[in-house]
């Protein structure tokens, strides 16, 4: 991007937008560096209108110690060198001296504590992003520049103590994918920093507020990945060599499908689903599959589509399976013509080719699979999905016209753990953006902007958590909505299609009738071209699918109410619930 | 208005969006309040990319109106850009 175009993405804007205001934090001059960053996120957010504001030159700390002030949605930190000691930049007469460097160590691990601190200050709804320093450090140290010294060794070290601190708050800057992006020689310019104050290359400026933006708007990751086998988990065709002959090791030049395996077995134990669609003998892939040495073991693959029906088809079952929707999941195969009819088929799904003979083309196959799935932190909901789809399968399996029978449902022993003390759990903005069926208005929230609705004084806030003698299903519905006199409006209700079935949905709003004591709920409802099952269930409950927002009375509730067979188990404040 | 002229007034524009037209060729610092120091080089940006022509930092202080930066930019621009 260049200056021009920034300019131009920024005043494309919506002018009526509601704004998203960014507090881009470095002790330089921001100059191009923040208008590269607002147009970036501008252009991740296009229906905001995107603000950002700078802090107080040369006090890097100072202005992440205020920062709360201004109230911002997020935080760019762009750190460098000087932000941590004037004598380590370019601009300052500070000597470097041999003897001066202990203390100049000193001084600089005690700013990265000062900022560490001020970054675990920062309110939890506001999203932070920290780049490190990305520009060399001056050549004032003993050592020839071929050579680390002692002293930039103990600088990097006490910057990667400090990443470490901090990324458990904040997202942090990969900087060996920004150096691909960005060689470290086209970064710095010089003039432009002694003379105007910005350090960067125009060029890298660009690069580095892309980075900071999709940090602090990152893109939800994918649910699930349907492989090939021949040729993509492994190397030959087993229904022409045996499952013996197959390979994926340094021996059989066939090691690039050792690190998809490990790629897939890392995703799978992620939560991420993991499925397979394969022409090929049923019989001899489930003898591979027997094989002791594959790294992706047989019980983390669910389901497995083997036979010689056209792998569209496959996909289309494993999605029904999952029950999750072609644009969050992605298939993986050596065959162009295979892939093509496979996403032509499901659109929405994303091919990704197989390049078997070509190393680098692979190693950028196994990148992008890493960027589709990566999650910032893992859940202990994520460990237990694949059980759970399992599960579902056989509860799936019980289904009479689209109904348990009320014997299963009574002797299922189900337990629903109502929360509404559970502000901080981030499965719950997790749940809230990623679902589509059992969706009420398909309304999706930035984090800082989730934290707000629910930190309302009058917003009420219940997660969900199921478990059946079938196996937990862990976190799975989320209500969203604020109390007034004698009602209760809903804004957001959410809940996993792996939920379905149970009568779940009907005993969420027995806890809000009870808990609220409202004789009436408003639903904020929104048809979206995906939420017909939460559609349906409304209908199901006021004897008509209803296009908008809609109320349900209490004695209505009771009326059409099914029985009920969960305990339930609650947690909340007392002194906010009564 | 010259190639140069229509040119180097679309910078001007892309910069500073609330500025008349008929004020672009009359434009400087002492008349545009919101040309500041971070405009000044934010223009020196738009005007290196629309003419793919490395401005040198050392020169931006005098170039405070558009007159100055037209007469700059024919002086240094190949004939084809002019």
């Amino acid at each position: 991007m260049t200056v021009t175009e920034a300019l131009k993405v920024i005043r494309a804007a919506p002018g009526s937008a509601t704004e998203y205001h960014v507090l881009l934090a470095c002790g330089f001059t921001p100059l191009h560096l923040q208008t590269f960053l607002t147009a970036h996120l501008q252009e991740h957010l296009p229906t905001r209108k995107v603000q950002t504001s700078v802090g107080l030159f040369g006090n890097l700390a100072g202005t992440l110690e205020s920062a709360a002030k201004s109230d911002p949605h997020a935080i760019a930190i762009a750190l460098e060198w000087a932000d941590l000691d004037p004598r380590l930049g370019y601009r300052s007469a500070g000597a470097v001296t041999p003897s001066v460097v202990p203390d100049l160590v000193d001084q600089a691990r005690a700013m990265l504590d000062r900022i560490a601190a001020a970054v675990e200050g920062l309110p939890a709804g506001i999203r932070v992003a920290i780049s490190l320093p990305s520009l060399p450090l001056p050549p004032f140290f003993h050592a020839a520049g071929t050579q680390e010294s002692q002293a930039e060794l103990l600088l990097e070290r006490d910057l990667m103590e400090f990443a470490s601190r901090c990324a458990a708050r904040a997202a942090v800057v990969n900087r060996r994918r920004l150096g691909d992006e960005s060689p470290c020689a086209a970064r710095h310019d010089l003039k432009s920093e002694l003379l105007a104050g910005l350090p960067y290359t125009t060029v890298f400026a660009d690069a580095l507020a892309n980075a900071l933006a999709r940090l602090l708007t990152p893109a939800i990751p994918k649910k699930g990945l349907v492989t090939d086998l021949d040729n993509t988990l492994w190397r030959g065709i087993v229904g022409e060599v045996g499952p013996a002959e197959v390979s994926w090791d340094l021996a059989g030049h066939s090691q690039i499908h050792c690190l998809y395996q490990k790629l897939l077995a890392s995703l799978a134990e992620e939560g991420v689903l993991i499925g397979v669609a394969s022409k090929n003998d049923p019989e001899v892939v489930s003898r591979t599959f027997e094989r002791p040495d594959l790294l992706l073991s047989a019980d983390r693959i669910f389901p497995i589509e083997a036979h010689w029906g056209a792998k569209s088809g496959s996909i289309r079952r494993i999605l029904d399976t999952w029950n999750i929707a072609a644009d969050s999941v992605v298939f993986v195969d050596d065959s162009p013509m295979e892939l093509a009819e496979a996403v032509e088929a499901n659109p929405g799904l994303e091919g990704a080719l197989f390049p078997a003979d070509d190393y680098e083309a692979g190693f950028r196959m196994l990148r992008r699979l890493r960027d589709l799935f990566g999650k910032e932190r893992l859940s202990k909901d994520d460990a237990i999905r694949l059980e759970s789809i399992r599960r579902t399968s056989v509860v799936r399996e019980n289904l009479k016209g689209g109904q348990l029978s009320e014997a299963f449902l009574a002797g299922a022993d189900a337990l629903i753990t109502a929360n509404f003390t559970d502000a901080d759990n981030p499965r719950a903005l997790e749940l809230v953006n990623k679902t589509n069926q059992f969706n009420l208005n398909g309304r999706r929230f930035l984090e800082a902007d989730w934290r707000r609705t629910v930190a309302r004084p009058e917003s009420i806030l219940m997660t969900v958590a199921y478990r059946d003698k079938f196996g937990p299903l862990g976190t799975i519905a989320v209500i969203e909505g604020t109390r007034g006199e004698d009602a209760l409006d809903v804004s957001v209700w959410v809940m996993s299609c792996r939920a379905f079935s149970r009568r779940i949905e009907h005993q969420c709003l027995r806890l809000l009738f009870d808990t609220f004591s409202p004789s009436v709920i408003r639903f904020d409802f929104a048809p979206t071209p995906r939420n017909h099952p939460a559609r349906e269930f409304f209908a199901s409950l006021t004897g008509a699918a209803p296009e908008g927002p809609f109320a349900l009375e209490r004695a209505r509730f009771e009326e059409v109410c099914p029985p009920l067979y969960h305990k339930v188990e609650i947690l909340k404040e007392s002194e906010v619930y009564g | 208005m010259d190639n140069l002229s229509g040119r180097l007034a679309r910078c001007f524009e892309t910069v500073f969006p609330d500025l008349p037209e008929s004020e672009i060729q009359t434009a400087s610092q002492q008349s545009l309040s919101t040309w500041d120091s971070v405009a000044a080089i934010t223009l020196a940006n738009v005007i290196e990319d629309e003419f793919a022509f490395q401005l040198d930092f050392e020169d931006l202080a005098d170039l405070d109106s558009f007159e100055r930066i037209h007469t700059y930019l024919a002086e240094r621009l190949p004939p084809n850009q002019n």
